[in-house]
């Protein structure tokens, strides 16, 4: 297999949570000490995305999904940890340094209706990435750019001089898309595409977004907590808890046999259309702030079968014989 | 006798010295302790359906024509007094984002004793224990801890939780629930709609669901209604529509949702969008995106026939029955 798209090793970020600094005081055995409280969003990551393959990263709200996509398109810096595209290290570079990557990796956003400016008509939207990123080219190629571009996710170009809000929330994200492939990259990070759209509208997104994969060889990072998109669209997915991944898995394995008991929980709480489904694995209590850097498994608190060692170790990502990975004491052990 | 029934309900709004319809010819009923479903895209007009039933369409919006009976009494026509005394006790509402719900400067308890106590005279004290009860019927921790605190302090779920709590406090015959998970993680939404499941069984409440996800709605209602361009296009109980979909819509809805395609193929989609209010397609609106839409549907509006699934207004499936009864004579 060639070379990993991107590959990321030891991905670490916290946050500092915001307090004044007279705030930041302790007293400490007899003496003040500084200390100033984080959130530790991502403990750890270990990813590979190959080219042309759809990577999923699933989890529920505060797990990290997010900032690990910020982090890999550097709209934040990690606080420890590698990436590397193909052999480059682009973690920590300058702005001008990741300009050239930028045009290679793009994003889309939640939210359509936040995303595009309001004030911006969607020629201008595309046109910007688009000189920025070719100055050489003459404004007639630009708009014949632009036309074409539009017309291939689907909206008329003659609609270009029409400002954000005339269109609809399916119509936007596929301007965001639009936007994203204006410069050719190699690379989509998706946040939660199609959580702010209809079922229908959803589908129409996917299909496109599957298209482009095939028309251009993208290679896709798609974040969502919807598992029935995941099934459908994901080559591989990764379950991601509390900043770190607990399993990845090809799609079909981790689906017919999930292992680590989170997934376990998260599968069976996918809403399906047929009533003889068994009864959902209810977790207990919620996911909780990690203020603190875990000690232990990060599933502890709300896992069936936990036992001393997951409080005291935490677990690594062993390699399965069905080319899954987990990070569970109790498959390790063969409790589960 | 029903406990609400709604006939040829019409809602309008007059924007720009224009009519535009929002609501058109709506008509259905609901039992004591039923759960029904209102199911469409954006745009197709549950949400003014839901505000309708409790009078909360605010202008430029209007009830146009049509009666909503709760029991005998018609909620249409009522002043704000009588108004008062319906909304919240005998019929009550979650909407789909609980942060914007919940007052941000006013405790959790405060706001759960405001609404026991601006609909029955009653002790402060007595309140909070009612509101506490109430907090820990929807599987709430520590209570007293929650009473105190404010809702930025709770999670999404938990905020939920606390306005299915709000919603029970004075025991309402209906509650309506305009896409009460939309904004939930996957594991939060199973749990709570198990929980408006389970609240609406043990007290004999009626649930209104309203949601685009049929999967979703195949978990709680027992009845659905689907809904295009403002009108009912299909109604029927739950299970039989999701296994043998009638209307066109309604397939095209089932047929968008990701399980239903091999994976890595492309889903079924339902091409075009739904239409606005202005620019409202003659016959049956939904004759454009039809895959087998005929001259026929493109001039005149089908009524409801019963297909023996659900009640159904679409002309193909019409003629579809009729073609099988001749068939059938034929055959005797």
């Amino acid at each position: 297999m060639s070379t990993p798209l991107i590959q990321i090793s030891g991905l670490e970020k916290a946050f500092a949570t915001k307090e004044s600094w007279l705030g930041q005081w302790r007293f400490h055995r007899g003496k003040f000490k500084k200390h100033q409280d984080s959130i530790h969003a991502l403990n750890g990551v270990n990813l590979t995305i190959n080219q042309g393959e759809t990577l999923c990263v699933v989890g529920e709200t505060g797990c990290g999904k997010s900032t690990l996509a910020r982090a890999i398109m550097g709209l934040i810096n990690p606080s420890a940890g590698e990436i590397h595209y193909l052999d480059q290290r682009i973690d920590h570079l300058s702005d001008q340094q990741r300009m050239l990557f930028r045009r290679r990796m793009q994003m889309v956003f939640q939210n359509p209706y936040a995303s595009l400016n309001p004030r911006m008509t969607v020629y201008q939207t595309l046109k910007e990435p688009i000189i920025f990123h070719n100055p050489e080219l003459s404004l007639a190629q630009v708009d014949q750019q632009i036309d074409d571009l539009l017309e291939s996710v689907g909206i008329s170009a003659s609609s270009s001089d029409r400002y954000p809000h005339e269109f609809s929330g399916g119509q936007r994200q596929r301007i965001s898309l639009a936007r994203a492939l204006s410069v050719e990259p190699d690379f989509i990070v998706a946040d939660e595409p199609l959580s702010a759209l209809d079922v229908s509208v959803q589908a129409q997104v996917l299909n496109l977004m599957m298209d482009k994969q095939e028309e251009r060889n993208l290679s896709y990072l798609f974040i969502t907590h919807d598992l029935a998109v995941v099934e459908h669209f994901a080559t591989r997915v990764a379950v991601m808890y509390l900043g770190r991944i607990c399993e990845l898995a090809p799609t079909n394995t981790l689906f017919n046999q999930p292992k680590h008991p989170y997934t376990r929980a998260l599968l069976s709480a996918i809403p399906r259309l047929d009533s003889n489904t068994a009864e959902p694995i209810r977790l207990i209590g919620e996911v909780p702030v990690p203020t603190e850097q875990p000690i232990g498994c990060v599933f502890q608190a709300r896992c069936p079968y936990a036992n001393q060692r997951c409080y005291d170790e935490s677990p690594a990502m062993i390699a399965q014989e069905d080319t899954s990975s987990v990070a569970c004491h109790a498959i390790e052990e063969k409790r589960l | 006798m029903n406990l609400l029934s709604v006939s040829n309900l019409h809602v309008n709004f007059h924007i720009k010295k224009h009519e535009l319809a929002a609501l058109i010819d709506v008509s259905f009923t609901l039992n004591r302790g039923e759960r029904i479903a209102i199911v469409g895209e954006s745009g197709a007009g549950k949400s003014v359906l839901g505000f309708s039933i409790v009078n909360l369409i605010s202008k430029p919006g209007y009830i146009h024509s049509g009666s909503i009976k709760l029991e005998n009494k018609d909620i249409s026509k009522m002043n704000l007094r009588q108004l008062q005394e319906i909304r919240g006790k005998r019929i009550a509402m979650i909407f789909q984002d609980p942060m914007m719900t919940l007052n941000p400067v006013l405790t959790i308890g405060d706001q759960l004793v405001e609404t026991i106590r601006s609909h029955t005279r009653i002790a402060y004290k007595d309140a909070k224990n009612i509101a506490i009860q109430k907090l820990q019927h929807v599987q709430i921790s520590s209570p007293e801890t929650r009473f105190n605190q404010y809702p930025h302090e709770l999670s999404g779920g938990m905020r939920q939780r606390v306005i299915i709590a709000s919603v029970l406090l004075l025991n309402p015959d209906i509650i309506i629930a305009d896409e009460p998970t939309t904004a939930l993680d996957v594991t939060i939404q199973a749990e709570i709609l198990q929980l408006l499941l389970s609240i609406c069984e043990d007290n004999g409440v009626a649930l209104v669901l309203i949601s685009h996800d049929l999967g979703v709605v195949s978990k709680v209602a027992e009845r659905t209604l689907v809904m295009y361009a403002g009108r009912i296009v299909e109604e029927g109980p739950t299970l039989e529509i999701i296994n043998d979909p009638q209307h066109p819509y309604t397939q095209g809805l089932l047929n968008a949702l990701p399980q239903m395609a091999l994976p890595g193929q492309r889903l079924n989609q339902i091409q075009g969008s739904m239409p606005s209010l202005s620019e409202r397609p003659s016959g049956c609106a939904f004759h454009p995106r039809c895959p087998y839409a005929t001259e026929k549907c493109q001039q005149e509006q089908p009524s409801f026939i019963n297909s023996g699934v659900s009640s159904v207004a679409c002309f193909i499936v019409e003629d579809m029955l009729n073609e099988f009864a001749d068939e059938e004579e034929a055959y005797l």
